[in-house]
């Protein structure tokens, strides 16, 4: 699927995320993860890829081995998530940045993140959950 | 799904102000909610229930908006959203860590609570099973 890189579209985004989890038995906790890392990462396209510019994003997902992998394309300029610093959550939230929640909450919901150029420009960010029913911190 | 956002003023112990959130809290909306508690704060609002019952998502972007809530119900001024996320700076003058007691959370569905704990914002929030309790300790 091809989305035009908006806001006001991350709500097809996920909507695409539950159906095909759901075809693939995604459990509820599971169902939810893919749903938030893949949101969390399309918000990032849009923003600060494309810097709301417009651009397409290409979702593909697919049932790999008990697990649901999802793959992020666009054309934004370079740029590799899977580098950024985890957030230091020992600081009291109201005097943290609340910003840079997003890279944590995909790392969370997620069992890896992997990034690779996209040949012609742009970002490939492929995400995979197992059909665990369990969040992963209790893994 | 949009967010759809329903005021109730209540006379508990002290006046309460509950907002009542259906849908999803995603980067299209978190604004438009800041907006509607800033406006509430203006109109005299000084104590917050929000009711989470109706949420079936919470983004990344809808963690900035409690935050900014807080900051709003303090008399603050929340940081400019319109340079992006990047305008967001440290901030000084909040209370040194533990619970706020201006916006109080009501029967957050897990999804949510899972978000809230992952991040550790929910060391910023009273959270109870439902309106009628969070209205009670208000």
């Amino acid at each position: 699927m091809t989305v035009p890189a908006a806001l006001d579209r991350l709500a097809d985004i996920r909507a695409l995320v539950r159906e095909v989890a759901i075809a693939g038995g995604a459990p509820p906790v599971c169902l939810d993860d893919l749903v938030q890392a893949v949101d969390e990462a399309a918000t990032n396209i849009v923003v600060h890829g494309y810097g709301h510019e417009a651009g397409p994003i290409d979702i593909d997902a697919r049932v790999e081995d008990e697990q649901i992998v999802i793959e992020l394309r666009d054309r934004a300029p370079a740029f590799d998530p899977t580098e950024v610093p985890e957030p230091d959550l020992s600081i009291p939230p109201l005097q943290r940045r609340p910003g840079g929640m997003g890279l944590h909450l995909i790392r969370l919901s997620t069992d890896s993140m992997t990034y690779r150029p996209r040949a012609g420009g742009g970002n490939i960010l492929t995400l995979t959950r197992t059909l665990d029913p369990r969040p992963k911190e209790e893994r | 799904m949009a967010l759809q956002t329903t005021v109730e003023r209540v006379e508990a112990r002290v006046p309460v102000t509950v907002v009542a959130l259906d849908g999803e809290l995603d980067a299209s909306t978190y604004e438009h909610l800041i907006d509607d508690v800033r406006g509430l704060y203006q109109d005299g609002a000084r104590k917050v229930v929000l009711d989470l019952s109706g949420l079936t998502y919470m983004a990344s972007s809808g963690l900035i908006a409690l935050h900014s809530i807080v900051q709003v119900m303090h008399g603050e001024q929340p940081p400019d959203l319109e340079g992006g996320w990047s305008a967001f700076h440290a901030l000084g003058n909040a209370a040194e860590g533990g619970k706020q007691e201006d916006v109080l959370l009501a029967g957050a569905q897990p999804g949510v609570t899972r978000v809230l704990e992952r991040t550790g914002l929910d060391q910023l929030f009273s959270s109870y099973p439902d309106r009628a309790s969070a209205i009670a300790a208000a």
